[in-house]
């Protein structure tokens, strides 16, 4: 071999290590470093092809990183270690290969056959086998010399830093990627935290989370289960990535079972058996519960963990960062279930408060209103932006009688009532009933007031309008429903009475006033009482006649009944008066009623400053022609009253009469008591 | 959610790929299989649509960064639009945007890959 270099050839050879420079300081990946360093080689020392090959010591695998006119395809072998051992002692120097060698694995040497490699230099950083440079033969089959293995030499030492260089960055991006996988691991993680506090509606939670989770380890597919109390089947809230499968999970299949019997997660492979992943018809499953202060929510499942050579049995992190998601989303669900009962409790609430006619105002610590139903509304005549935030010393600046309520309340801390108290917020006419009682946190703490105001206004003017007329019991009936109520004029079936002391006038005259006005008092006081026990209604009152209506403004169905009753107990109780008045000496009361039942309107009838609820019509008017009919002590009806009462009452038929406006004679009946 | 969809089209040399379903080995593998195809066909400017595709893990991911890598062979470029924030969360946190464009609109995306 000849070390004798001419100057032409010197000067190439400087050319092209300075081309190695560059390339290696150009070149910006690993392959084109390789094929320019290659293509460098075999063109200063003239050789036919070659290759570089990478090696992965992780996997012992030497693969193909640049050739040059190799025909042989080759990709990849693994190395044995005895081929690396052997390999070694070539370190610092080169290998001719002639094919004899025994040591090379197979697929090696067959591609180093083929493409008649010649020379193989090993590639060591220090003790590391980083790759090998493999030559063929030089043109011409020349033989290499001492100069050719001198620039291999060098060449062979830039290309093993490259290559050390590389796989530093390798494993720098390796560790990066790590880095960032983690990174979204905690990301994963926070946003699942953020979630909690900003998602309330369970079944987007479930999605949130389990896509998440299936993203961030890399599961092929997966489900968020919830547990329903009301049924052994578990409720899918959210599936991912399983098509069209549809799956009936119960609460008995095995291992779900064995974690709400308090076990932790499990990671299920190949070699389990168990009755879920037969269900699933899935071997790599994660199944984690969803445990929140202690009661189980349900459960998470994630199925096959990918990598890029397949699936692999999940690992102990990807159940601790499956069950540390799996945490945060059971306090997640169980705050929007808190949410959820709170949201239902409260409309409830709103519910009730809007239903009640009852106006219910809250007042805060700092006497502002903070709340008020509909019927707060409408009795305060105010909108809500009126009366919300105001203080309730402006607000009720007009009651002084309110404020006083509510800050004694305030002071004493027991509940205020006051009842039939005019309220000037409203009207001049409101008139209220005011009850303030304090509100009191579950500490104990006084936190304001609630207010119930009731309107009574109507009850007022019910009252006014009929307690001089009907019984204390028609007057309930009425406020109980007022739908019965109808001021207005109507057409209306009732029972008419009227009664009338027969030769009062004349008597009187022979009577001191103070005699006529005690005797009416008496005896309208006695039948007055009669006219309500029977719940009659006292229309009408003119000198010593009383006009009495059953049926209006309440109808029931034994109007006439009481009708009759009633003026039967007026005669006997006129009976029981007379018989005083005789011990006193004083003349007797005769009275004659009258009893017709037809159809008559009804209504509050008169100006608009003068108005009284009373009947008219020619029910009426015959009625008091009746009475006119009637001689003393009797009871005088028309037919249409002694209809379905002859069971109870005793009729006995007249001479029909002639009426003032009727054309025929009118029949008429005299009631026998 | 179903089997993994590709929908191609192309917009002058751009070509749009409308992904459907889980980005993850199987998509990812479909996604790189068509890009590589257009890639012979001297396509290099590639534009995805993950509008259907809300949920994608590390390994749809590393499958872009080859496509990405192998893009820039030819100089090409790799962009995407209508991503879920979860999914840009990941590509950014993965290093993808370092190297790809996230466009907030088809329209934006054609302008920008010019």
């Amino acid at each position: 071999m000849s070390t004798h270099i001419d100057k032409d050839q010197f000067e190439y050879y400087l050319s092209s290590l300075d081309e190695l420079g560059e390339i290696l300081i150009e070149a910006d990946r690993i392959e084109s470093v390789a094929s320019g360093i290659l293509r460098l080689t075999l063109g200063t020392i003239m050789a036919s092809n070659g290759a570089i090959f990478v090696f992965d010591r992780e996997n012992s695998m030497l693969s193909t990183l640049s050739t040059i006119s190799v025909k042989e395809k080759f990709s990849s072998c693994i190395l044995t270690p005895q081929f690396i051992k052997n390999i070694k002692d070539y370190q610092y120097g080169h290998l001719d290969y002639d094919g004899t060698l025994d040591w090379i694995d197979k697929d090696l040497k067959d591609y180093l056959d083929i493409s008649n490699s010649k020379i193989i230099i090993p590639l060591f950083h220090k003790t590391k086998l980083l790759g090998v440079l493999s030559v063929g033969e030089k043109f011409m089959s020349e033989v290499f010399t001492d100069i050719d293995y001198k620039i291999l030499e060098i060449i062979s030492n830039h290309l093993t830093e490259a290559l050390y260089n590389y796989e530093l960055i390798k494993n720098v991006e390796e560790k990066k990627k790590e880095l960032n996988i983690k990174l979204l691991e905690l990301e994963t993680l926070f946003d699942i935290g953020v979630a909690i506090s900003s998602v309330l509606d369970v079944n987007e939670l479930a999605e949130d989370v389990l896509f998440r989770a299936i993203g961030v380890l890399n599961a092929s597919k997966g489900m968020f289960i919830r547990q329903n109390e009301q049924s052994p089947i578990l409720d899918i809230l959210s599936m991912f990535n399983w098509g069209d499968k549809k799956f009936l999970l119960s609460k008995k299949i095995d291992i779900l079972q064995k974690i709400n019997n308090g076990e932790n997660g499990l990671i299920l492979t190949d070699d389990h058996n168990t009755e879920l992943q037969k269900k699933l018809k899935e071997n790599n499953l994660l199944v984690v519960p969803l445990r929140a202060k202690d009661s189980l929510l349900g459960f998470m499942i994630l199925c096959d963990k990918e990598t890029r050579k397949g699936v692999e049995n999940f690992n102990d992190l990807d159940l601790d960062i499956l069950t540390s998601l799996s945490n945060q989303a059971a306090v997640a669900m169980d705050n929007a279930k808190l949410f959820k009962e709170i949201t239902e409790a409260k409309q409830f609430n709103e519910s009730i408060l809007g239903s009640i006619a009852t106006g219910v105002i809250t007042i805060n610590a700092l006497g502002e209103i903070d709340s008020v139903n509909k019927a707060g509304e409408n009795i305060l005549r105010l909108g809500q932006e009126e009366i919300l935030n105001n203080h309730y010393m402006f607000l009720f600046e007009k009651d002084s009688d309110v404020i006083e309520i509510i800050t004694k309340t305030e002071q004493i801390k027991k509940i205020i009532t006051e009842i039939n108290i005019p309220f000037l917020t409203a009207s001049q006419e409101t008139i209220v009933n005011v009850s303030a009682a304090p509100r009191i946190d579950v500490n104990g703490n006084s936190e304001g007031l609630v207010i119930a105001i009731e309107d009574i206004s109507d009850v007022s003017k019910v009252k006014n309008t009929f307690k001089r007329y009907v019984s204390k019991q028609v007057v309930d009936n009425l406020l109980e429903d007022d739908t019965k109520l109808n001021l207005g004029g109507e057409e209306r079936e009732v029972t008419i009475l009227f009664t009338d002391i027969r030769g009062f006038t004349s008597m009187s005259e022979s009577m001191k006033p103070e005699e006529v006005v005690m005797t009416l008092n008496e005896y309208f006081s006695e039948m007055i009482d009669i006219v309500f026990k029977y719940n009659g209604t006292l229309d009408k009152i003119i000198g010593d006649e009383l006009m009495v209506v059953f049926g209006a403004p309440l109808a029931a169905e034994d109007d006439t009944e009481r009708a009759l009753n009633t003026a039967i107990e007026m005669q006997n109780k006129i009976k029981e008066l007379n018989n005083i008045r005789k011990k006193r000496k004083e003349k007797p009361v005769l009275v004659g009623a009258g009893i017709n039942k037809g159809y008559v309107v009804s209504g509050n009838i008169g100006s608009r400053d003068m108005m009284d609820y009373t009947v008219i019509g020619d029910t009426v008017n015959l009625g008091s022609r009746l009475c006119s009919a009637a001689g003393p002590g009797e009871i005088i009806v028309s037919k249409e009253v002694t209809k379905n009462q002859d069971n109870q009452f005793k009729f006995e038929e007249l001479v029909p009469i002639n009426v003032k406006g009727k054309k025929d004679k009118i029949n008429i009946f005299k009631v026998n008591y | 959610m179903s089997e993994f969809k590709l929908d191609i089209k192309e917009e002058g040399d751009v070509v749009i790929i409308s992904t459907d379903g889980y980005l993850n080995n199987v998509g990812g593998e479909k996604i790189a299989e068509a890009c590589y195809e257009k890639i012979d066909g001297g396509k290099n400017k590639f534009l995805l649509n993950l509008e259907r595709s809300s949920v994608v893990n590390s390994i749809g991911v590393s499958i872009l960064i080859e496509i990405i890598e192998k893009l820039q062979d030819s100089d090409g470029k790799l962009g995407y639009y209508n991503l879920a924030p979860i999914v840009e969360k990941t590509f950014t946190i993965m290093g993808l945007t370092k190297y790809s464009t996230v466009y907030p609109s088809e329209e934006e995306a054609l302008a920008g890959m010019s």
